[in-house]
């Protein structure tokens, strides 16, 4: 073992030589508020990735720009987007991004998955994914006025404890909703760039769209559906407390119970 | 109870000083009810309850086996314990959320402080904090090679397993492996450690020579989430506890093809692993108890009722 402590001596001095003289940049482009949850949110992920990034090599930045500016680029790593839905589509179908991740951070409409683009991933659970779980909700609890959200300050399994409490520590408030939709679309971009060793946007994007097994804190490995919507669970929550997660146990086609399941 | 505490310490007063006599005590960390049951190994009688601190959940023993640690998650803190005469010796401070912990044959202690992205290096004996080292988030499981040249670190939210060497205690390489990797377990020949990934459900192989990944297999269980890793002694075994598959996976340590499995309790997070291989106890989370396998038969021959929420578990034999 003596001989395997020099070997890694070599190989420490051989790695991190390149490593840290080619720290590989990811400019992620942005249009929506910088300030309130989503905004705080995307700061998470970009703080995470950036953790994973000092280990791996890569450096991830936001690059807030308007509406106006994001359309006189030439092109794009990805872009994240929380905006309404005329300017997601704008966007989506703009000829030179046709090959980019576009990410929908906060739009639940549902006209955006049944367009089924090729390059709009949408993070947030559609209008039609809510009514979905609240109809299944309320077939066992007709009484209950619960509504239905993506994510909750309270949300504990799956390891969403954790996320919740270092969110908190780090901006003073609750994750919510919109905050976890920007985070999991960063995280989404650091695992697929840390796992392509690639800032092409459409080596990316295909990963995005075919390979990746995401872990958001909020269960089995998450995959997107080829209406661009993230398969995810949703909590139903009654006075500001979760009453129960949808899909509800038992109910046939698990999570693509819920919403638009496929484009076919 | 005097008379054989009694007993045993003279045993081990007589006994050679670097190690002490086997108990065959099995030492269960009881997440949710803050106690550790202690198990007599040869009849599956609980011998008694401790309560040490908060939110215990890592578990380990000091290279001689005099000293039981027991991680304290909810007060920061290491708990141990005299393992012969469970008489309770204090508490370490162990940094921010201390999840669990591996013994370097020197008798230090590698800790994940899960809330706070590092790892704590601690002298046991002086209750120093020799090192802190940053990895990535969520840390979680901690392996020290058998030779002690080096120290494996999973974080589960930046998928990666860290490589510390413990001359500098400093990360000298990072591998990223499947989605929330947790458990960890060198082989005793320290050529190959294993990782379990519990959301991209792998197993893989990490050749240490090289430091990177030589093979990786999915484990093909319906709602497996792979937790734990035991290798049988001579290396040709892997043990995997599946979470809410409700089952241990028998693997051939080489090839990682399943051999066989076994029904243990639900939600079957630890493991330990009889010093001859033959016996395989686990911490059933849900179910509230100790499973208790027949590695040869691969079937469970025993469950025993323990606290709420067994975590982890060590055996003294």
């Amino acid at each position: 073992m003596r001989v395997i402590k020099k070997w890694l001596f070599v190989l420490l001095l051989a790695l991190s030589q390149p490593l840290l003289a080619e720290v590989m940049n990811v400019p992620l482009h942005y249009v929506g508020p910088t300030d309130g949850s989503v905004w705080l949110g995307l700061q998470q992920g970009i703080d995470e990735a950036n953790i994973q990034g000092e280990f791996l090599g890569q450096k991830y930045t936001l690059q807030v720009v308007s509406m106006e500016e994001l359309m006189a680029l030439d092109d794009a790593t990805a872009i994240l987007l929380a905006t309404d839905e005329q300017h997601i589509q704008a966007v989506a179908k703009s000829e030179k991004f046709a090959n980019v991740a576009v990410f929908n951070l906060i739009s639940d409409s549902d006209d955006l998955r049944a367009e089924c683009s090729t390059n709009l991933l949408s993070i947030a659970a559609s209008k039609q994914m809510k009514q979905d779980a609240l109809a299944q909700w309320l077939e066992r609890n007709p009484e209950s006025k619960a509504h239905v959200q993506g994510w909750h300050e309270d949300f504990k399994k799956f390891a969403a404890s954790q996320l919740n409490s270092r969110f908190k520590k780090a901006h003073g408030v609750v994750m919510d909703n919109e905050a976890w939709s920007g985070w999991a679309a960063v995280k989404l971009l650091s695992d697929t760039v840390a796992r392509t060793q690639s800032t092409d946007a459409a080596v990316m994007l295909n990963y995005l769209k075919n390979k990746i097994a995401f872990d958001g804190q909020k269960g089995a490995g998450a995959t997107f559906r080829d209406t661009g919507q993230l398969r995810q669970l949703v909590l139903l929550v009654e006075d500001n407390k979760i009453v129960a997660e949808a899909p509800l146990r038992g109910v046939k086609g698990g999570l693509d119970s819920l919403g638009l399941k496929s484009c076919k | 109870m005097k008379l054989k505490q009694l007993i045993l310490s003279s045993l081990v007063l007589v006994s050679a000083s670097a190690w002490a006599e086997p108990t065959y005590r099995l030492f269960v960390t009881n997440e949710r009810d803050n106690t550790v049951s202690v198990i007599d190994s040869r009849t599956g009688d609980l011998e008694t309850t401790l309560e040490l601190g908060e939110r215990p959940r890592g578990i380990g023993l000091s290279p001689d086996h005099k000293t039981l640690y027991v991680a304290l998650s909810g007060e920061d803190a290491i708990g141990m314990v005299n393992v012969a005469t469970l008489e309770f010796l204090g508490k370490l401070n162990a940094g921010e959320d201390p999840e669990t912990f591996a013994v370097h044959p020197n008798g230090n202690l590698y800790l994940s402080n899960e809330d706070d992205a590092k790892a704590t290096v601690i002298n046991p004996s002086t209750g120093e904090m020799i090192a802190e080292i940053r990895v990535g988030l969520e840390p979680e499981g901690v392996a020290v090679s058998p030779d002690g040249s080096i120290a494996l670190v999973t974080s589960e939210s930046t998928n990666m397993v860290h490589v510390i060497d413990t001359s500098v205690h400093k990360v000298i390489a990072n591998i990223l492996v499947a989605a929330r990797p947790r458990g960890l377990a060198f082989s005793h020949d320290g050529a190959r450690a294993y990782v379990s990934s519990e959301i991209g459900n792998e197993v893989a192989i990490i050749d240490t020579k090289t430091l990177t990944i030589s093979k990786t297999v999915s484990v093909d269980l319906p709602r497996s989430k792979p937790m734990a890793i035991k290798i049988s002694p001579d290396d040709k075994t892997l043990y995997l506890t599946t979470g809410r598959a409700a089952k241990v996976v028998i693997m051939d340590a080489k090839t990682l093809a399943i051999k066989s499995t076994a029904d243990v309790g639900n939600r079957v997070w630890g493991a330990a692993l009889s010093r001859d291989g033959s016996t395989l106890y686990t911490a059933n989370g849900v179910s509230n108890t100790v499973s208790v396998v027949d590695t040869a038969a691969s079937e469970s021959v025993m469950e025993i009722k323990v606290g709420d929420g067994p975590w982890g578990l060590v055996l003294d034999d």
